[in-house]
């Protein structure tokens, strides 16, 4: 009999801290979390730390995630003797820039051009190829077992194929372009071919994505 | 005096737009350009749109330039995310169609200038045909794209 009466009471009790948690849910996202941005850049759902690496800027200063910390970063890989793929990217980003040059402080992005041809890509003639698209990017390179320590984990592998001149050969090299946040965490992706308007519009929407405001 | 001023200005004008097309008798080769090396680096890449003037299909065969050691023919492609280049050794123009070099894409590999080469010069390209039509174009070496 008693069982019988309270019974009712207990479904109810449940119902009321499951209708809790479904509008504190709800009033949570709403309020912490904005919707995804629609991007043509390819948003990882949870933001993936780097690996460590070990690698040395143009600047002769040591690249490491240290270097990545504290500012937000478009990282790609490529090599000097690109004629086509590398400068049509770089361009680009250099355009990119254009709109994101006046942004203050954390939120101006620093592009890296990471070369995977450290044989031919000295530290000298990679700076000055990375200056020539735009002066603030900075130029990066290392062994090919340091290069693979970054490479690996970002899916952005390269391998060599012999060219048609004796001796000669070119770099087959990821094509996409990686946006780290100011914590050293892969965020996204972009995917060729790039369109420097539409990549700046989508840096933006991520920013604000991740409650980057100032 | 003002007239002659206007007419100077218009075949200026005419001369300029010239400079990046060229026609022959089977083919129209236009939107022609070469991108400036960056310093240190002697290998350009040089583009254009080739339009098939008849009514067969054409085979672009070899392309030099007395300007470089060597040019081939390449593409850009991407596979599974990775950028590679191919050489090519034989491009088919559709009857009546046409192929683009563009970034990304098909795309002349010009290795070392015989002179260094800055935006505003001009690099002479020679073309052959499976027809054995040749075309000579002048390529204007250039910083950025030129705008369509």
């Amino acid at each position: 009999m008693k069982f019988k009466t309270t019974l009712p009471y207990a479904g109810l009790f449940v119902l009321a801290i499951a209708a809790g948690i479904i509008t504190g849910h709800f009033v949570f996202q709403s309020r912490h979390a904005p919707p995804r941005p629609q991007t043509t850049a390819v948003l990882l759902h949870d933001a993936k730390p780097l690996p460590t690496f070990d690698l040395t800027g143009t600047d002769g200063k040591p690249f490491t995630k240290q270097s990545l910390i504290g500012h937000w970063s478009f990282l790609y890989f490529g090599y000097t003797h690109c004629p086509d793929a590398c400068p049509t990217t770089l361009s680009a980003l250099d355009h990119m820039m254009a709109a994101l040059t006046k942004l203050p402080g954390a939120r101006k992005p620093t592009v890296y051009f990471i070369s995977v041809d450290p044989k031919r890509d000295d530290p000298a003639l990679l700076k000055n190829y990375a200056l020539y698209f735009n002066p603030n990017f900075v130029g990066a390179t290392g062994s090919l077992d340091a290069l693979r320590a970054l490479t690996g984990p970002l899916g952005a592998d390269f391998s060599y194929t012999p060219a048609s001149q004796e001796g000669s050969y070119s770099v087959n090299h990821s094509s996409f372009v990686v946006l780290v946040d100011k914590e050293g965490e892969e965020v996204a992706v972009f995917d060729p071919p790039l369109n420097p308007r539409r990549m700046s519009a989508d840096y933006l929407s991520i920013l604000n994505y991740y409650g980057e405001t100032e | 005096m003002k007239r002659h001023g206007l007419l100077l200005l218009l075949m200026l004008a005419a001369s300029l737009s010239l400079a990046d097309a060229a026609t022959g008798p089977s083919v129209r080769a236009s939107t022609i350009w070469i991108r400036q090396a960056p310093p240190g680096v002697a290998v350009l890449a040089g583009y254009f749109t080739l339009q098939n003037l008849t009514d067969k299909p054409l085979t672009l065969t070899a392309v030099e330039s007395r300007d470089f050691a060597a040019v081939e023919m390449h593409r850009s492609l991407v596979k599974d995310g990775v950028e590679e280049m191919e050489p090519v050794q034989r491009i088919v123009i559709p009857a009546q169609g046409s192929v683009e070099f563009k970034p990304g894409g098909y795309h002349l590999m010009m290795m070392q200038p015989k002179k260094n080469l800055f935006a505003g010069d001009m690099a002479e390209v020679m073309l052959t045909f499976s027809d054995g039509s040749q075309l000579a174009i002048l390529a204007p070496v250039r910083h950025d794209p030129p705008q369509r």
